[in-house]
């Protein structure tokens, strides 16, 4: 019995000029056919802009097809006069977690829904608490929603949906915005839901994520592309990275390594099927001793752009919520490195690098930037963040100007220099960020999410500070634009030479890019080490409730069955170059 | 900073006053309000005086919370007082007068009467909102205005904005701080210069946060779509407002009360 069924769906988005005329069509969906059975787990997937959001939104009648039909259990979704039954049926979840949420207190906002639908008010008090408690949210039923993480408040946003009995939940990008461990408490629920029987469609660009689902279908341009198995699709890397989607690492291992002629099976998504597959390979049981990577070590250190000695910080000092945020950090950071910035939510990153452009004054304890103490009498702390430029989590929220280069200037110009050093500067920024020309003359909020974020770091880049600290540049972001970022934040390190923070949740970005790699933990420093010996303690890391790339729990998995290829992998290129040697291909 | 602002300023408690209808609470201080104003003499405001420090202690609030409430208006109230104090004529002789400041001993009379019916007026208010949680208040604005809904006047539409409004003030509040710190990083001068240059350099802070509320706006309005949200008409609720025996005992000293103070103003009127 399917649940969905989507014939031949179209849909135009209408464009009107100022005067509110007609100026052309833009046409979201190209004709969609999709069936979905009862009780599926079906994961979508599609750069920004595919039309994946655009179908989610008819599926529940929020949106009328332009042409083609949306059945749920057989009845016309877009019909009027059933629409609110039809919303019962399928519910909807959205990716911000605070934009869905409407009243002040957690049990009220499961309720909304129900009150909407005008159920008894014993009977709302019934629902809702077996809501709550199917999320796990119960205990916090009179907390008021800013007083939740993110993965909470959205695991209160799936029982607001639930409170309904929907037969089918809808998830768009329900994790983008979460870290990591809101992201596993929401995938949690998610599987226990479809457990449960409820079919689920769920949004994401996390591979990770598509993996565990029964089915994937991948969508680009409004069309779907290609219907399967997880395994069927995530075989295809061809394709998938023709229509800029990420794979898992085990998987894009081993067609990297079928490339180079190892006879192994390309469908593996988790790293024990990886593990398996390349463990009946003939292979020694370790490699020689690495050689490629050592030049790195021998590079004499600069001196220090950044210090903290006993920084200190506390919150809310003298109130019974007094709480120390970091504590007793002292850390030197070269001139020229590239530093990535790990530590879960709560771990004193954020205050950390708050601290290195002079927008938090410590409680105890000294920062030093360029050898300057920045907190010293006299010190001017406007030119300290000149000094180092800070670009916030969803930097694009900063942009305010009527054009992208006025937004670019408004930094420059805060430091006083003249026109026409300003003229060279914002153009310097904007192709540092890859920002055309013509793109500078055009309103901030009228591109698209990637070259908003671009723009926004364009706007810090254009102060030309000695150090760039990021928090977190690529998140919420599709792969391609992820890797747009990253990729011209590393290139510009590279001309230019500035020192950059990168902070980041995902190990993985932070691997790629990083030469030295901080860890906080519990506001206080883990480890300062390069990459290769803080991934020496990858259990350490683990232990505190880090992520580490799958690659890296592959080769754990290799080492304790007797096909040691080094404790240092954390990139799918060295985990090649290492299997090929060991396997003496 | 500015986290520190609370709306509401609800302390959860189990007191008598905690546990009334919060309709009948609105009711109740507003016919205390009135009795405010209608006491025309020391005695009657002494009674309505006595009886809210009698509420006051009843609901286990800290008196000290008193001060906070005060603070926002002490200038209205010291303005008050001096206005009395100056220019209240009495026929009697002046206790000063410097030829250019004269105070009579009605002057002084009336400044302190007046001072401390504005000061129990703000003390009844904060009561309400210090006993009873913004959501439930709004519950009860909305149904003590329901008869409206007859004029046609959009009695659950102003509820649901003023609780959209409750939920989201922490998180444009945040966003607010957000915005600012990312600004002054890009070196933005946010507290220095005239009145002028201030009010220009809140544009880079204005403008985000605009953008960012309709966008939230907006997707908060599909998110209700999807919850099935069609206007007020045929609506439930969880919480159902009950009223019982002790509100209404509460209304009966109430009444009492204003009643002491209605005739008290009958007997010296005559």
């Amino acid at each position: 019995m399917n649940i969905i069924e989507v014939k031949d769906l179209e849909f135009e988005y209408k464009e009107y000029d100022e005067n509110g005329e007609e100026i052309g069509a833009n046409k979201a969906l190209r004709g969609v056919d999709l069936t979905v059975p009862k009780g599926q787990f079906l994961a979508v997937l599609g750069h920004n802009g595919c039309g994946k959001s655009t179908l989610a939104k008819h599926l529940n009648g929020i949106l009328t097809a332009t042409s083609g039909t949306v059945l749920i259990n057989g009845i016309n979704a877009a019909d009027e006069e059933t629409v609110f039954d039809i919303r019962q049926i399928v519910g909807m979840v959205f990716q911000n977690p605070d934009n869905q949420l409407v009243a002040t207190v957690v049990e009220e906002d499961v309720a909304f829904a129900l009150e909407n639908l005008g159920v008894p008010p014993n009977e709302i008090r019934k629902r809702v608490d077996v809501a709550l408690r199917l999320v796990d949210m119960y205990e916090y039923r009179e907390h008021s929603p800013h007083q939740l993480s993110g993965g909470q408040k959205q695991r209160v946003a799936i029982a607001g949906i639930l409170a309904m009995r929907p037969e089918c939940i809808v998830l768009d990008e329900p994790t983008a915005m979460l870290d990591p461990k809101g992201r596993a408490e929401v995938m949690a629920t998610v599987k226990l839901l479809n457990s449960q029987g409820v079919t689920i469609v769920l949004i994401t660009h996390y591979m990770d994520e598509a993996v565990q689902a029964d089915r994937v279908v991948v969508m680009d341009s409004g069309l779907i592309i290609a219907d399967g198995t997880p395994k069927e699709i995530f075989a295809q890397v061809d394709m998938l990275r023709e229509h800029s989607l990420d794979v898992p690492q085990v998987t894009e291992l081993m067609y990297e390594l079928k490339k180079s002629g190892l006879d192994v099976p390309v469908d593996v998504l988790t790293e024990r099927e990886c593990a398996d597959a390349l463990l009946k390979l003939p292979h020694k049981a370790k490699c020689g001793a690495p050689a490629e990577e050592s030049t790195l070590e021998n590079k004499k250190e600069a001196p220090a752009i950044a210090e903290t000695k006993h920084l200190t910080y506390k919150y809310s000092v003298g109130t019974p919520f007094e709480a120390t945020a970091v504590d007793n950090v002292s850390v030197s950071i070269a001139k020229g490195q590239f530093v990535g910035v790990i530590g879960h939510t709560g771990s004193g990153k954020s205050t950390l690098i708050q601290h290195l452009n002079g927008l938090l004054k410590p409680t105890s304890g000294d920062v030093y930037i360029a050898g300057r103490n920045i907190w010293a009498k006299g010190s001017d702390i406007r030119s300290v963040r000149f000094m180092s430029g800070l670009v916030f989590q969803y930097s694009e929220y900063q942009l305010f100007e009527e054009t992208v280069y006025k937004d670019i200037a408004f930094g420059p110009k805060n430091m006083g220099l003249n026109e026409e050093e300003i003229d060279k500067r914002v153009h310097a920024a904007a192709e540092a960020m890859g920002i055309d020309r013509d793109l500078l003359k055009r309103s901030p909020f009228d591109l698209s999410g990637g070259q908003k974020r671009r723009a926004a770091l364009a706007g810090v880049i254009a102060m030309q500070p000695e150090i760039l600290i990021l928090d977190e540049p690529a998140a919420g972001l599709d792969p391609k634009g992820r890797d747009s970022v990253l990729d011209k934040i590393s290139e510009y390190h590279r001309y230019s030479g500035t020192t950059i923070l990168l902070v980041s949740h995902s190990m993985e970005d932070i691997v790629k890019y990083a030469e030295k790699i901080l860890v906080m933990n519990r506001g206080r420093l883990f480890c300062y080490e390069d990459t290769d010996t803080v991934f020496s303690r990858t259990r350490e890391l683990e232990q505190i409730g880090l992520g580490i790339p799958q690659i890296s729990r592959l080769s754990h998995i290799l080492a304790a069955e007797g096909m040691d290829i080094g404790k240092d992998i954390y990139t799918t290129e060295r985990a090649k170059k290492r299997i090929l040697e060991i396997t003496n291909a | 900073m500015l986290n520190d602002i609370t709306i509401g300023q609800f302390f959860p408690g189990n007191s008598v006053i905690h546990r009334m209808d919060s309709r009948f609470k609105i009711v109740l201080d507003i016919i205390y309000v009135v009795m405010l104003f209608t006491a025309q003499n020391f005695y009657g405001l002494g009674i309505a005086c006595v009886f809210m420090i009698m509420v006051y202690s009843v609901s286990g609030i800290s008196f000290r919370l008193i001060f906070k409430s005060i603070k926002p208006v002490l200038a209205i109230i010291i303005f008050t007082a001096l206005l009395n104090l100056l220019f209240v004529r009495g026929d009697d002789t002046p206790l000063i007068d410097t030829g250019f400041i004269t105070i009579y001993w009605k002057g002084v009379e009336t400044s302190i009467f007046m001072v401390v019916r504005i000061l129990f007026l703000i003390i009844g208010m904060s009561l309400l909102t210090y006993t009873t949680s913004p959501i439930v208040l709004t519950d009860a604005i909305e149904s003590l205005l329901s008869p409206l809904k007859k004029v046609k006047f959009p009695v659950h539409e102003l509820a649901m904005m003023m609780t959209i409004a409750l939920r989201f003030i922490p998180t444009l509040i945040e966003e607010l701080n957000k915005i600012m710190m990312a600004q002054k990083a890009r070196g933005a001068a946010l507290d220095t210069g005239n009145v002028f240059s201030r009010a220009k350099a809140m544009v880079p802070i204005l403008i985000p946060l605009f953008v960012s509320a309709f966008k939230r706006a907006n997707e908060l309005a599909t998110a209700m779509e999807c919850r099935c949200y069609k206007g007020g008409e045929g609506r439930t609720k969880l919480r159902v407002l009950r009223f019982s025996k002790l509100d209404i005992y509460a209304s009966g000293l109430t009444l009492c009360v204003f009643g002491m103070v209605i005739i008290n103003n009958i007997v010296f009127a005559q």
